[in-house]
């Protein structure tokens, strides 16, 4: 049973990371349309920026986490108005392609600015292990996976009572018809971008003080993409169970089948869940894929 | 009177011709400059070997040029960076020899790049020293040109599990390896060691390159009951499988292997990373030899890159020493067929990095003593272990 809990308890926590960051997936979805294949970049950047301000400025836990919030969401906002106002009206496809340009970008930037040495993001704080019997758990999976919870709540909340985020779902759901309502769509893409950039580096920050920081960081955006799918690519709140869901379905695999078992098993579940519920568990409608 | 001044313009013209074919005779040799390129991943994670290796070259021909270069002639480095990309290793390797024209090769790239290189190099006949990643896919057959420093995965993997056994008798073994050619290497050795050292093997698992979360795998371990564990991991997923130990609060004597024998790791790793074995071919920076190649290369390096030193830095130290050693032996006009003679005939060279290297007749392969290290948590450090 301990070891059942143990595997469970760890999967939550890894899945809570792969779940904040299929959630910024979902939110630029959500309001552009677009699949940002620099998202998992994207978490690595901000997660250097956040050591860099832990070994240079402070490594005040609030202190770096509100400057890399603040890098995050300035990361997100230049991404938008630079790389990707520019691309609004053109073909979908080239949209794609130009973040994918922007991930090999961003991914070699690590080697420019910093360098390819893996490092630890400490901060003090979330590497003590708390025990439970002999079930060990750190402070900072803990904490991950309430973040992942406590963001579930707010963005529900905001895309519900928020008109902003009235304003979000309109543009997604029609984006001319929201124009002549009065509403800047450029506006809101920003703000997805912006938002989706956050809650992207919340990741990369718990990941970086759970594990390391390291130029292979990026690849978290490839295991999270599937967690969006799982959970509907435009269902914010969805893609963030869907995390929780791959992280324990990979870890169960892990532990009980075989480890080599542990990177398909998530792959598996997105294709029955796929063949019976084509837009996710949690997506409310039908996706055009690239 | 014509006829004189004919011939002596026909001598002076041969004459200069000759001079001029002898500076031109091999590519990559002028009268002032010998170029020796090499290409390695310079971005992306395994820019933390191929950057560090590219700092040993470095340091060699920086050593070499402020001792009079070769013969008079300064040594010219061209890096190319293929990104640990098979396609770019080969095109690199390609436009070193065909388009800057290098004199010799040093360094090349991770295990699968040197391997897909090895026809084009077979090919161009350059002389060429393979420092990074030694698998025996490059020494086996033998290749004229090509010539290789260090010693087997599969050899440095027996040296380590024969210390490990010999040290805790009769304990429990667990095993994890990457899937890939590495990973393969790192398996096929601890195999051949099962039977002679009667090893009981409670787990044995593989992880998909890249893999950073270890949870079910050390859970995996730690039920099995093992007491000795060889970590297969490189880097990060070292850093990630000791972490996870410590939280399971399981203390299995820890093996890990010299591609994640780096120091910055064991701050990575914290205090659950003191006491870990490790097995190599290249001295400690703790040790002696250590500290003096250091202070060698301090005054030859910009700060930055003295930041990026670790053992890769060693390795590929010792290649370029070997390689502008072959190359200064043959004199003033060194040619390919000279090099890769006087390669041949490299004895006992010391480079003060690692054990005397050699090669011979029909041997390519180095074949490195090994030595046994052990974490020193309090100073981020190896320290020889015996």
């Amino acid at each position: 049973m301990q070891y059942l809990i143990q595997l469970l308890i760890s999967g939550l926590a890894v899945g809570a990371i792969y779940g904040l960051i299929a959630m910024a997936f979902a939110v630029i979805y959500k309001s552009t349309g677009l699949v940002n294949f620099a998202q998992g970049e994207m978490t690595m950047i901000v997660a250097y920026v956040a050591w860099t301000i832990s070994t240079t400025i402070s490594g005040n836990v609030f202190v770096v986490a509100f400057g890399a919030i603040v890098a995050a969401v300035l990361l997100g906002l230049v991404i938008e108005r630079v790389v990707m106002r520019p691309m609004l009206g053109e073909p979908v496809f080239s949209t794609v392609m130009v973040t994918i340009g922007l991930a090999v970008i961003l991914r070699s930037s690590i080697n420019f600015i910093w360098d390819a040495y893996p490092h630890a993001l400490d901060l003090g704080v979330g590497r003590h292990v708390v025990r439970i019997g002999s079930i060990g758990v750190r402070t900072g999976q803990i904490a991950v996976i309430t973040t992942l919870l406590l963001l579930i709540a707010g963005i529900w909340a905001f895309f519900r009572y928020s008109k902003f985020g009235i304003a979000m779902r309109a543009v997604a759901a029609d984006d001319r018809t929201a124009l002549l309502m009065g509403i800047s769509a450029p506006r809101v893409h920003g703000f997805a971008w912006a938002a989706s950039s956050a809650i992207a580096g919340i990741a990369g920050v718990f990941f970086a003080m759970s594990y390391d920081l390291s130029p292979a960081m990026f690849q978290l955006g490839l295991k999270a993409f599937p967690a969006t799918i799982l959970g509907g690519l435009d269902a914010v709140l969805g893609s963030g169970l869907g995390g929780l869901l791959i992280g324990v379905t990979e870890n169960l695999a892990g532990g009980y089948v075989s480890s080599g078992m542990k990177e398909v098993a998530g792959f598996l579940m997105i294709i029955i869940v796929l063949m019976i519920r084509p837009f996710g568990i949690f997506g409310e409608r039908d996706i055009e894929r690239v | 009177m014509i006829k004189t001044c004919a011939a002596a313009m026909l001598l002076a013209t041969a004459i200069h011709a000759g001079a001029i074919g002898t500076a031109a005779a091999e590519p990559g040799i002028t009268e002032t400059e010998i170029l020796i390129g090499d290409i390695e991943p310079l971005t992306g994670p395994p820019a933390l070997l191929g950057v560090a290796a590219s700092i040993g070259h470095k340091v060699a021909i920086a050593e070499a040029n402020a001792a009079g270069g070769i013969s008079g002639r300064r040594i010219k480095y061209v890096l190319e960076d293929d990104g640990y990309v098979t396609a770019r290793t080969i095109q690199g390797v390609r436009k070193l020899v065909d388009v800057d024209k290098v004199f010799a090769l040093v360094g090349l790239s991770g295990s699968g790049q040197s391997i897909a290189a090895m026809p084009v190099l077979e090919k161009a006949g350059i002389p060429t020293v393979i420092d990074v990643a030694p698998v025996k896919p490059l020494w086996e057959p033998p290749r004229k040109n090509v010539f290789i420093v260090g010693q087997s995965y599969e050899e440095g993997i027996r040296h380590l599990v024969a210390f490990l056994a010999d040290k805790n008798p009769g304990k429990k073994w667990g095993l994890i390896t990457q899937d890939d050619d590495y990973g393969i290497a790192v398996h096929d050795g601890f195999d051949s060691m099962v039977e002679p050292k009667k090893l009981n093997v409670v787990f044995s698992g593989s992880y998909k390159k890249g893999q950073q979360d270890f949870s079910s795998e050390m859970l995996q371990l730690k039920e099995a009951g093992a007491e000795v564990f060889l970590a297969g991991g490189i880097i990060a997923e070292n850093v990630a499988m000791m972490k996870e130990l410590e939280k399971l609060n399981a203390k299995p004597v820890i093996g890990i292997f010299w591609p994640g024998r780096v120091e910055p790791v064991l701050k990575l790793m914290g205090p659950a990373g003191d006491g870990i074995y490790a097995v190599d071919y290249v001295e400690p920076f703790a040790g002696e030899a250590g500290k003096a190649f250091l202070e060698k290369a301090k005054p030859l390096l910009s700060e930055a890159e003295f930041k990026g030193i670790n053992r890769y830095t060693m390795a590929g130290y010792a290649a370029a020493k070997v390689l502008i050693g072959a190359i200064a032996r043959c004199g003033k006009d060194p040619s390919w067929a000279c090099t890769i003679a006087e390669l041949e005939k490299t004895s006992n060279v010391e480079t003060g990095v690692m054990a005397p290297i050699s090669f011979g007749a029909g041997v390519r392969f180095s074949n490195q003593k090994l030595k046994i290290m052990q974490a020193d948590f309090s100073s981020l450090s190896f320290k020889p272990a015996y």
